[in-house]
């Protein structure tokens, strides 16, 4: 086992490149997918459900843009991974919230 | 990443544009190809009667339904397609029988001589159409491979369209300040301008290209909101479609096309029409669908008059309502397709989309730049990573292009009456593209560099000569008959030709300089540390040094 970790050299910093790239393309697409839930939900009272929905998935692309950035441009790849993780929780709730308004 | 936010950014562009600069390349240039796709289909089927000047549409409308009546016998709608600036050739559309297995058919257009309204045998070729279809579609590839694909190095293209803005101070003043000078700020300052230039256009394309698959992309997100029928009715909103007629089955005779014209000529008070949906024929609810030449980036709005194709009874209520979202997104298709654009706007889609091609070209040639000094100084020579840039640069930039003259000249030179030609048109492209990247491996890469340029400039200017030795629909018959679709084509190989022997020269040019400041020869070591020379700040020296210094490349 030590042998295997010795191998595979952790500490090098490729890991953490490497980390930061799943960092940013795996959150940055979940954080895509969240923004465009909470759109969909600040937007339908104001221009119904599937306008909503369409602007939501239309602006995600550059959501996912905004994510992979910053998360290049934080110092450590820990940062990277939980800042949106953070953000997506609070994405998530937000919609459940505005999810128990809107019904 | 790194220290600052704008270094951080400036890893990410470098990194994020080479991982996918190859395909987006190719992208960009077979996408730029596609303004041009009827005109580069026309030029690959040299069987198509010249242009006929002077043709009233009324007559052509009434020679496309005469075809129809013998030709297009027992389908649902056809389309008649006008010759146009793009196609100056009449034609007729319409979906044929599935083969065995196909839900459905395959959509064909057949070509129809306006003066004899007969068909026109032309031969098997993909035309421009496969060629564009590559730029989303790829090739060798199951669909929606290709389109996810596709849609990972479009995202990768906005990113690096976005971090380049960020990671450039002064995008205007530096876009007024080109170094025309040779190595590094000239490869960078080229890069600059042919980015901030085109800006608008590299932005708009590459994100209405992720919109064109909006929902597969974000399908997580529409899936998880929408259920089937939902997801088809919020279409339908989106992308709102004229209803389509259904036959009643019960026969009847048509008005003459030209007839019904007239009303669709009142409403519009112009003759500008583009093409004709003919939903029915022959059925008592037949309707004719009158299209104009859009003029409005909204896409698909095509300005349409319906009217009944057996009373002549004006047909309301084709009108499509979009919504606000509707709007954006359809009209970054039409941004995107430009659609829309007259004869000189289509120029400048096609001009802006080279510019797209060659910010990439620049983009990977400056990663090698950069790195070359430094590369060159290590004892085993330069690393692995590096000489495979170098190589699929070459092999990429100046070889696709080839690739596609082979796909030109394959048009030409397979036998007509050859089994599966329009796939082996596309196979000696790919086989040609496959040869000219694993060259530059068994070359140095400036010889390579050289070598590719050198012919791309001869295959681009022989091919007009091909044509003319293969085809009666050369520069000698068409300029002076004034089929400028035609001639356009020709002409604009031999420029690129031309264009390819510029680069050339420009590369040779940079090389010598290059080399004479790298390689200091012995005897110039010894005058600089010896005498100091006024000479010595001259150019004069380094033109000794040209003939003296080895090729270090």
């Amino acid at each position: 086992m030590s042998y295997l970790l010795n191998k595979l050299q952790l500490a090098n910093p490729r890991w953490s490149v490497f980390s930061r790239i799943l960092a940013a393309a795996l959150g940055g697409y979940a954080l895509a997918t969240s923004s465009s839930l909470l759109i969909t939900q600040l937007l339908m009272s104001l221009v119904g459900k599937y306008q909503g929905i369409h602007i939501g998935l239309m602006l995600g692309f550059l959501v996912y843009t905004g994510a992979v950035m910053w998360a290049f441009s934080v110092t450590t790849a820990t940062r990277a991974w939980l800042g949106l993780v953070k953000l997506n929780v609070i994405f998530l709730l937000l919609t459940w919230a505005l999810m128990q308004v809107n019904s | 990443m790194k220290d600052t936010f704008r270094q951080s950014m400036k890893w990410l562009h470098t990194w994020v544009g080479l991982v996918v600069g190859w395909v987006l390349f190719f992208m960009f240039l077979t996408g730029t190809l596609g303004y041009f796709y009827q005109e580069i289909t026309r030029w690959m089927q040299p069987e198509r009667p010249l242009i006929v000047h002077e043709v009233s549409t009324e007559a052509l409308l009434d020679r496309a339904q005469q075809f129809a009546e013998i030709h297009a016998k027992g389908v649902d709608e056809y389309d008649i397609l006008l010759p146009s600036s793009r196609d100056q050739n009449l034609r007729l559309g319409w979906r044929h029988a599935p083969e065995p297995g196909k839900k459905r058919g395959r959509y064909k257009q057949t070509v129809v001589d306006i003066e004899s309204a007969e068909n026109v045998a032309t031969r098997e070729t993909g035309g421009g159409r496969t060629l564009y279809r590559m730029h989303y579609r790829l090739h060798y590839m199951d669909t929606s491979i290709s389109y996810w694909l596709v849609g990972f190095c479009t995202m990768l293209m906005l990113l690096a369209v976005i971090t380049g803005v960020v990671i450039h101070k002064k995008i205007f003043s530096d876009f007024f300040t080109f170094r025309a000078k040779k190595g590094l700020p000239g490869w960078l300052d080229s890069h600059n301008a042919l980015s901030v230039i085109a800006l608008p256009f590299h932005f708009m394309i590459t994100y209405s290209g992720l919109l064109f698959f909006l929902f597969m992309y974000m399908g997580v997100s529409s899936n998880f909101q929408t259920n089937d029928d939902e997801f088809k009715e919020m279409r339908k909103e989106i992308f709102p479609r004229s209803a389509h007629v259904e036959p009643a089955g019960i026969p009847a005779e048509m008005r003459s096309f030209s007839s019904l014209y007239d009303i669709a000529q009142q409403q519009w008070q112009t003759d500008n029409l583009r093409y004709v949906t003919v939903h029915a024929p022959n059925d008592i609810n037949a309707q004719i669908a009158f299209v104009r030449n859009e003029t409005d980036i909204t896409y698909n709005q095509g300005d349409e008059v319906v009217v009944n194709g057996i009373s002549g009874e004006l047909i309301s209520g084709n009108h499509k309502d979009y919504t606000v979202s509707g709007v954006i997104h359809n009209g970054f298709y039409s941004l995107h397709e430009g659609q829309f654009a007259g004869t000189l706007a289509r120029w400048v889609y096609f001009i802006t989309g080279l510019i797209g091609t060659a910010m990439i070209a620049s983009g990977l040639v400056l990663w090698t730049t950069k790195r070359k000094p430094q590369q060159m100084k290590k004892l085993n020579g330069p690393d692995f990573g590096y000489r495979l840039v170098e190589q699929l640069n070459i092999g990429t930039i100046v070889g696709l292009p080839i690739a596609i003259a082979a796909y030109f000249y394959a048009n030409r030179l397979l036998p007509v009456t050859m089994e599966n030609r329009g796939e082996w048109e596309v196979h000696i492209m790919f086989i040609t593209w496959a040869l000219l990247l694993l060259y530059p491996a068994i070359r140095p890469a400036g010889k390579a560099w050289l070598e590719q340029l050198q012919l791309a400039s001869i295959v681009f200017i022989l091919l007009p000569m091909v044509n003319a030795l293969t085809t009666d629909k050369h520069l000698g018959v068409t300029l002076p008959h004034g089929d400028w679709n035609l001639a356009g084509f020709d002409l604009t190989l031999i420029a690129v030709g031309i264009s390819f022997a510029f680069a050339r020269y420009k590369m040779k040019v940079i090389q010598q300089s290059n080399n004479a400041r790298r390689k200091p020869t012995k005897s110039s070591i010894e005058r600089s540390t010896n005498r100091k020379s006024p000479l010595e700040n001259t150019p004069k020296p380094d033109l000794v040094l040209t003939k003296t210094g080895g090729d270090t490349v």
